[in-house]
């Protein structure tokens, strides 16, 4: 009940703020362009691709690119989008007030996250619609796209969490954007230096947030690529809840 | 000796910024009691109150809120505490009415019952004619009702006001006073942190007296007779005359 109504306060306040219509159009402009260029090569190739036994279609050539363009502006839109949660809120005091009405850090950390997750959502099916309506009318390959899809949306489920953690550490929301840039990004590529000596697998690979979208991307839903992402959001929100919750004690 | 009451503070500290804020601090509140809170600035009085409406944990002491441990327990404020910190602060991207209807929703009311209650003490604080207005754009005063607003929207049975009057004209200071005593005949206990004594004896029954942390005075009003006695034992305390 409270965690609803703290969800439906931020989402009433990110509907009437102008930073989620201002990165939703530019972006969803961004993506168009990226979706009409990508097919515009796509039908270009028809007569090569034709040629080809088991040639990449619509699903490989223009709608998983999408979703990994989607993927990459995430990385910038989503700091942007949590920045404020939390940090911003306890700069202006009312992260107090909303203490002060009993509700459990948890129940906030997880308003909140509900609230940017609706949309994240909406933003993915924005996307979404364009690959979707091109694709009805071809043969597209649904299960490949809708595990693409879970894989985009776990990313940005994932990236949210941690903005949320980043934005309870601070109270300065440009400070928690960094942070939630650099933390995402070094999780995008942490295992780069054990590639570059040469060492494949392991733990850095495992910890490699890009291993565990790949997967899905290329169609290939493993228990354990869900597991990481459900860590990973766990562990963040659990961090966030805690540095919140000690906000009582360390004001 | 520790009275029973709706509210019992039992020798409550806090530190703040490494140094003591508040220092084994003990009184009650009863129910239909206003207590007027005093103290020179860092006296103590806002670390206090964020104690009293949740927002700050003691490190030591307790405080029972209706019979139960509200340092345990902070849930409890949801339905109890309605709190108007210092500078009112507000989200100003939403309306009078939005901010009511969240803060009603936030203390765990359905969404019917928040917009009755939210229309309610609109009508209450006569800012109606505002209930579309951006709090953003609004006045300073019209930002201090409208925090007024927000901690009285749930009818709590304790309500903390920390510098009410802020930016608020005489009129608005007039009914500001009527709105607490009408509180305060609900039965609802109220603690109000100022800085002007005349405000504190127009309208409390009790006073307390901070200063450097401590309770350094605890005494029905009535008993002062009048303003100037108050104003007598508080410079004393201020000054370290009465130390």
């Amino acid at each position: 009940m409270t965690v609803a109504a703290v969800a439906g306060l931020e989402l009433r306040r990110l509907a009437v703020r102008p930073l989620a219509w201002a990165l939703a159009a530019l972006t969803i402009a961004w993506l168009a362009w990226t979706f009409v260029l990508g097919l515009g090569q796509f039908l270009g190739a028809q007569v090569k691709l034709a040629a080809v036994a088991d040639a990449p279609g619509f699903t490989d050539l223009v709608a998983i690119p999408l979703l990994a363009e989607l993927a990459k502006l995430a990385f910038l839109v989503v700091p942007l989008m949590t920045m404020g949660l939390l940090a911003g809120e306890r700069r202006t005091g009312t992260l107090a007030l909303l203490a002060s009405t009993g509700l459990a850090p948890w129940r906030i950390v997880v308003g909140k996250y509900l609230a940017v997750l609706a949309w994240l959502v909406l933003w993915l099916l924005a996307t979404l619609a364009m690959p979707l309506l091109v694709g009805a009318g071809s043969t597209a390959d649904w299960g490949k796209l809708a595990s693409a899809t879970l894989g985009t949306a776990l990313m940005l489920a994932t990236l949210a969490a941690i903005g949320i953690a980043c934005s309870a550490a601070t109270s300065f929301p440009a400070i928690a954007a960094a942070m939630a840039l650099i933390i995402t990004l070094a999780l995008w590529t942490i295992d780069r230096g054990a590639q570059a000596a040469g060492v494949n697998g392991g733990f850095l690979e495992w910890l490699t947030l890009a291993t565990h979208l790949q997967n899905l991307l290329r169609g290939l839903v493993v228990t354990s690529d869900l597991v990481w992402f459900a860590l990973a959001i766990t562990l963040s929100l659990i961090l966030a809840t805690r540095r919140l919750g000690s906000d009582r004690e360390r004001q | 000796m520790i009275e029973s009451g709706l509210l019992n503070v039992q020798s409550v500290s806090r530190r703040r910024a490494g140094r003591s804020a508040v220092a084994d601090l003990s009184f009650s509140l009863n129910r239909g009691e206003v207590l007027g809170l005093l103290g020179v600035n860092g006296a103590g009085k806002s670390t206090t109150l964020a104690m009293l409406a949740g927002a700050l944990r003691p490190e030591s002491g307790r405080i029972d809120l209706g019979g139960r441990d509200f340092v345990s327990q902070p849930d409890i404020a949801r339905r109890l505490v309605g709190w108007l910190p210092e500078n009112a602060p507000l989200w100003p991207e939403l309306s009078v009415e939005e901010h009511l209807v969240a803060f009603a929703r936030l203390r765990g009311m359905t969404r019917a019952q928040a917009r009755q209650a939210a229309d309610g003490v609109l009508a209450r604080l006569q800012l109606g004619d505002l209930r579309r207005r951006l709090a953003g754009v609004l006045s300073q005063g019209q930002r201090q009702r409208l925090g007024l607003a927000c901690a009285l929207v749930h009818a709590p049975a304790l309500l903390i006001l920390d510098e009410p009057a802020n930016a608020l004209d005489p009129v608005q200071v007039g009914e500001l006073r009527k709105v607490i005593r009408e509180r305060a005949a609900a039965g609802a206990a109220v603690i109000l942190s100022t800085h002007v004594l005349a405000e504190v004896v127009a309208v409390c029954d009790r006073v307390v007296i901070l200063h450097e942390g401590r309770l350094r005075y605890d005494a029905p009003l009535s008993r002062e007779g009048d303003g100037a006695s108050l104003e007598h034992h508080f410079f004393s305390i201020a000054t370290g005359a009465a130390a």
